[in-house]
């Protein structure tokens, strides 16, 4: 009873958030909107008895990701009116991963659940044990490879943004640091109604 | 009454014996704050309020409460308000987990650690929320701030805990003191122990790391616009969260609960009295560098966050693991 009812709040929760993200004036609040949606899928992760999964959804989404969407979004002086304007562009794309992904649901619904149920995950080992002990044997290339994604996006985001500038001045902290008082400070003896020659 | 009413009841008690002691020693951190840097300042600190002055935070309290509570008009309200309550639940709620003595725990959770750090990365959001519902130059640039520095500490912080991790071999933070009953970590890990306590100070914004707050550029950074009560909870949240940093510390790297060395006169002495003691140690520590060193500027601080504590902490967890993995210490 618990446990269904949990269920349908959080789930609830969700839906809710997620209209709010699409439907919010503001774009500030539709990710604050997102942030909640993660902290729901968060909470439904850890009903089903994953909380490792749940609390690395909270970490890296909540924790860092939206925090950098909302730090673009805040920055950016976006006028509702334009975005309006291009917003009917991006129906066929959106509509076709609504597809995709609705077509997964029903075929998960329909085909998976009546054969399993939700509480799989076995108690006798901590789920993150379990993670643990697959993640790095069985599923060893997979996760190589998703790491090798994200080092090429993040090469490509540097690639992508970074600028190189000749004519900045930096800050060479090393070099400054390693410069003694005889290199830049001299001692010059001036005569009376001379001054000094500039060298 | 019923067996569920009554274990309700008893939860309630057991959080509030956590919430009441940390919010009146907010009270008493604040109070010698003042005293310490009065101290090293060669003055005298509070001594007018109560003996020595020991009340003086609880007048400074009342004063905030009876003060009228600004809203500005060009404000998102919802969200102004909301920040400072945030900011305080969220240092309020990751008390839940930290272990006082072997038994004395809200609750003991498997994964107490990685709960710890998502709410402690969460703070950000109380932070950028109040700057950017504030709708005012200095607030705004605070809250930026703050959130690149928030975000570039948690990173070294995150690697200085998974090399803990691997020296204990579970998540729950009970383990994780329970393994330092022969040696704390702050001793094999002592390069570790140092790296974490100043990205707890950047974390918690304390100098020399203050930047979202810094006086001299920003005003007051984030909380510019607050007043009253609503800037009192931000405070009280600052220093909640400051306790709950050294706590982690002295739970990662100091033994927890246990005494320095296991023999006759320090270990009679309970847990929890070792654990408090502890604790102060450590915010003494943020006090003294707080009198001691001057604000860092930003670029230094991206720099030292980036270039210097990444591929350190990075190298550390790496070398540790060797380590563990060649002399075959790694725990079952």
């Amino acid at each position: 009873m618990f446990f269904v009812g949990s269920f349908f709040l959080f789930a609830t929760f969700l839906i809710t958030t997620c209209i709010f993200v699409i439907f919010s004036k503001n774009p500030v609040n539709s990710v604050l909107f997102l942030v909640l949606a993660f902290l729901n899928s968060t909470f439904l992760f850890i009903l089903i008895g994953a909380e490792f999964v749940g609390i690395i959804l909270a970490i890296v989404y909540i924790g860092a990701v939206a925090i950098l969407f909302l730090f673009v979004v805040m920055m950016l002086d976006i006028k509702r009116t334009t975005l309006m304007s291009n917003i009917k562009r991006y129906v066929p794309v959106a509509l076709l991963f609504a597809g995709i992904i609705l077509t997964e649901i029903i075929y998960l619904t329909i085909y998976k659940s009546s054969k399993s149920n939700p509480s799989i995950i076995t108690r006798s080992k901590n789920n993150t044990e379990q993670i643990g002990d697959v993640l790095y044997t069985k599923y060893f290339i997979d996760f190589q490879l998703s790491g090798i994604v994200l080092l090429l996006a993040m090469i490509g985001a540097i690639v992508l943004t970074h600028v190189y500038r000749p004519t900045i001045r930096r800050q060479n902290i090393d070099k400054q640091n390693s410069t003694t008082a005889t290199e830049r400070v001299k001692l010059v003896k001036v005569n009376t109604g001379q001054g000094i020659e500039n060298d | 009454m019923s067996s569920l009413s009554l274990e309700i009841t008893l939860g309630v008690l057991k959080i509030f014996s956590f919430v009441v002691p940390v919010l009146v020693s907010v009270a008493l951190l604040v109070y010698l704050e003042r005293k310490v840097l009065g101290a090293i300042q060669l003055r005298k600190g509070p001594n007018v309020v109560g003996p020595f002055g020991i009340l003086q935070s609880f007048a400074d309290v009342l004063k905030l409460l009876t003060k009228e509570n600004l809203l500005p008009s060009s404000s998102n309200k919802f969200l102004f308000i909301f920040a400072p309550m945030l900011t305080l639940i969220l240092s309020l709620i990751a008390w839940a987990v930290i272990p006082i003595s072997s038994t004395y725990v809200i609750s003991n959770l498997n994964i107490g650690i990685l709960y710890l750090f998502a709410v402690s990365s969460f703070g950000v959001y109380g932070v950028i929320i109040a700057g950017w519902a504030s709708n005012s130059k200095y607030p705004f640039l605070g809250a930026l701030r703050s959130a690149a520095q928030m975000i570039s500490y948690e990173v070294s912080i995150g690697f200085v805990i998974i090399t803990v991790l691997i020296c204990v071999g579970s998540l729950n933070l009970t383990d994780i003191v329970e393994s330092q009953k022969n040696i704390w970590f702050a001793i094999p890990l002592f390069p570790m122990f140092i790296i974490f306590i100043i990205s707890a100070l950047a974390e918690t914004n304390r100098l020399p790391f203050d930047l979202p707050e810094d006086e001299a550029t920003l005003v007051a950074g984030f909380f510019t616009e607050y007043s009253s009560i609503s800037f009192g909870l931000f405070f009280l949240a600052e220093y909640a969260n400051m306790i709950l940093m050294s706590s982690l510390t002295v739970i990662l790297f100091l033994g927890g609960w246990y005494p320095p060395i296991d023999i006759f006169p320090l270990n009679v002495i309970p847990g929890i009295i070792w654990f408090v003691l502890k604790v102060f140690l450590i915010l003494f520590v943020f006090l003294w560098v707080r009198a001691t060193f001057p604000r860092y500027r930003y670029d230094q601080l991206m720099r030292l966050g980036w270039k210097i504590f990444l591929p350190l902490t990075l190298v550390w967890v790496v070398l540790t693991s060797a380590f563990l993995f060649y002399f075959e210490m790694l725990p079952k």
